[in-house]
């Protein structure tokens, strides 16, 4: 018993903030999120055992919790419950910052969460530990159990896809690649 | 440059359409749910085969370099310990070779560690063997005329002997045949230990190529010397039903040395009497009348602690003069003047040593040694006359009164010598030896 709190307070307390911040960051839906951190939770609960002996068990963790998050998501955006009425454009002809500054910031929240639910999985979790949570590199791979150098491909990958789905929210990005291509 | 500006940029719009405050309510709903969960984690039963398992499987990138690590050793492993190993047997084989092969030998044999209590031994090929043992007896022999003299010092006798006898006699004795016929391979290894900056490895023999020669034999463990590969001691425990374990130990072994081939001479010294053997047993007992005249009465007493410089001697006491002559030479170079009266030490001719008594906290150099005795309970007689004379008849009469006392020798003899070198009524003898009570 005593060994299990310890287990408890060494891995889990320290981080408790950033589990339920990764999840509700991902999933804004106070109905939903509290759905999605439970199914983090039970995950953690069923790989307890590893946890306690990964190398960084601190970045599984949270990785678990952004997974847990990023599945609610994506069911959420299957299901047609996420930005039903708004359709990202598929192209912008006018991609100036006056035409980006006319969505509101909610908007733009609901877009950049709809982009990173339309990326495959692991390009999503690697995007959401790199730029949301700031894990270093060494530990998202670490908690994806892969290569460092296979982590910074799928942040590129995502990276690329969201400039993609999100040009219209960063004109001057949109434009340069454009000029280049 | 432009495409890290545009990374950063992408980052950013993420971060901060993601930097939201989770509502206070939503907060206390997902604390509700970790306060759940910390409780079904702090009564989950401990599953320590799982973590076991999963440890042996679960391959992330420190694990994987663990593996590496471990395999790492495991070929290190490979590589050093087991050659190592290879290498112990290949010690022992070069060893065991040598001794079978071996032209000469010479050793001490060290029974209970009793210093006095020992024989030197010689062997030279084809068959000549002499034995010197502690209690003045000398076993020469001749296996190949078989032929063998066999000297009483002590009653200035001896027995000449010829035929089957010869074998039986010298071979109860000296161990050589053993040494002669070591199995090829060692039972196994014992371990290592280092000696005198060498480095000993040890190995058990099979009592089963060895039993047939020592009833009673409990184990009989050979040292070699690492380096040289040459045998250096044997240790043997003997185990004879209804008697305590007692140790015999080979010491000082020589392999393919010079040997004195006067060692094995079979012609009597002079004023030797020569007995039958089958009057000898009787003779033995009888005093001779050397040691009619010589009654000795040991006095029992304790030594204090003496400081001593000695040279280590190995060979004929004959050299002890020459051994004193070296230290005191030595001291005076180093302008030490001796503090006391020469001495000698006489475990066996294979380890002695003799010196002078110096002050505290002299420091000498290689070969010479500086040893504080330590105070013991000691036998001790002063026997005037002629340095030497009759020795073996003095320490026999010596030990006598010892034991008659009720005391049994436990240290190695040592010899003191007062009295100036030339005149012989000056010269007295200190014999001395560490005693501890009877049983």
């Amino acid at each position: 018993m005593k060994e299990r709190q310890q287990e408890y307070e060494r891995l889990i307390a320290p981080i408790e903030d950033r589990m339920m911040r990764a999840v509700w960051r991902v999933m804004r839906d106070p109905n939903e999120v509290e759905d999605a951190f439970q199914e983090a939770l039970l995950t953690v609960w069923k790989r307890w055992d590893r946890i306690c002996i990964h190398p960084n068990p601190q970045a599984l963790v949270l990785q678990i919790s952004i997974n847990a998050a990023h599945d609610a998501l994506r069911r959420k955006l299957r299901h047609g419950r996420l930005l039903e009425t708004d359709v990202i454009p598929e192209d912008i002809p006018d991609a100036s910052p006056s035409a980006a500054q006319g969505i509101s910031d909610a908007e733009q929240e609901t877009h950049v969460l709809r982009a990173i639910g339309l990326l495959p999985k692991k390009q999503a979790r690697a995007i959401l530990m790199h730029a949301v949570e700031e894990t270093p590199y060494g530990d998202i791979a670490a908690a994806m159990d892969c290569r460092e150098a296979t982590v910074r491909k799928h942040v590129a990958r995502a990276r690329a896809k969201l400039r993609s789905l999100l040009s219209h929210l960063i004109p001057t990005v949109h434009k340069e690649e454009s000029s280049h291509a | 440059m432009r495409d890290q500006d545009a990374n950063d940029e992408m980052d950013e719009l993420i971060r901060r359409s993601t930097q939201v405050e989770i509502p206070a309510d939503v907060e206390d709903r997902l604390r509700h749910r970790l306060a759940e969960f910390r409780t079904r984690v702090e009564q989950r039963p401990p599953n320590r085969w799982r973590s076991l398992v999963y440890s042996l499987t679960y391959r992330p990138p420190v694990r994987v370099m663990a593996m590496a690590a471990a395999v790492l050793v495991a070929v290190a492993v490979g590589l050093v310990l087991i050659p190592r190993e290879a290498n112990a047997s290949r010690v022992y084989a070069a060893a065991a070779e040598q001794l079978r092969n071996a032209q000469s030998i010479e050793y001490s044999i060290v029974l209970n560690e009793t210093p006095y209590v020992g024989i030197d031994f010689s062997y030279a090929a084809p068959g000549y063997r002499r034995l010197n043992c502690s209690w003045g007896i000398e076993v020469r022999a001749d296996h190949t005329a078989r032929k063998q003299i066999v000297l009483m010092h002590m009653e200035r006798m001896y027995v000449a002997e010829s035929g089957k006898q010869v074998e039986g006699l010298a071979n109860s004795e000296d161990l050589v045949e053993q040494l002669l016929s070591l199995p090829p391979a060692a039972g196994r290894v014992l371990g290592e230990r280092q000696a005198g900056g060498r480095r000993l490895i040890g190995y058990r023999l099979p009592n089963a190529t060895l039993g047939a020669s020592f009833p009673g034999l409990k184990s009989f463990d050979m040292w070699v010397d690492a380096g040289t590969r040459q045998a250096d001691h044997v240790d043997i425990a003997i185990a004879e039903q209804g008697k305590p374990v007692y140790q015999m130990h080979i010491r000082n072994i020589r392999v393919n040395g010079q040997v004195d081939r006067s060692l094995f001479d079979l012609t009597p010294p002079a004023g030797y009497t020569v007995i039958t053997a089958a009057s000898a047993a009787a003779n033995a007992s009888k005093t001779t009348p050397q040691q009619n005249a010589l009654v000795l009465q040991a006095q029992i007493r304790r030594s204090d602690a003496l400081n001593v410089v000695l040279l280590p001697m190995t060979g004929s006491y004959a050299q002890t003069q020459a051994a004193l002559e070296r230290v005191a030479f030595y001291l005076k170079t180093i302008g030490m003047n001796p503090a006391g009266s020469p001495l000698g030490r006489f475990e066996s001719e294979q380890n002695w040593d003799a010196g002078y008594p110096v002050p505290a906290g002299t420091h000498v150099e290689a070969p010479f040694r500086f040893e504080t005795l330590p105070p013991a309970l000691v036998a001790i007689v002063v026997v005037n006359g002629p340095w030497g004379k009759d020795s073996d008849a003095r320490w026999g009469a010596f030990l006598k009164s010892v034991v008659e006392q009720g005391y049994v020798p436990v240290g190695q003899p040592m010899e003191k010598w007062t009295g100036e070198d030339g005149k012989v009524q000056t010269q007295s003898t200190e014999m001395s030896i560490a005693v501890t009570k009877a049983n």
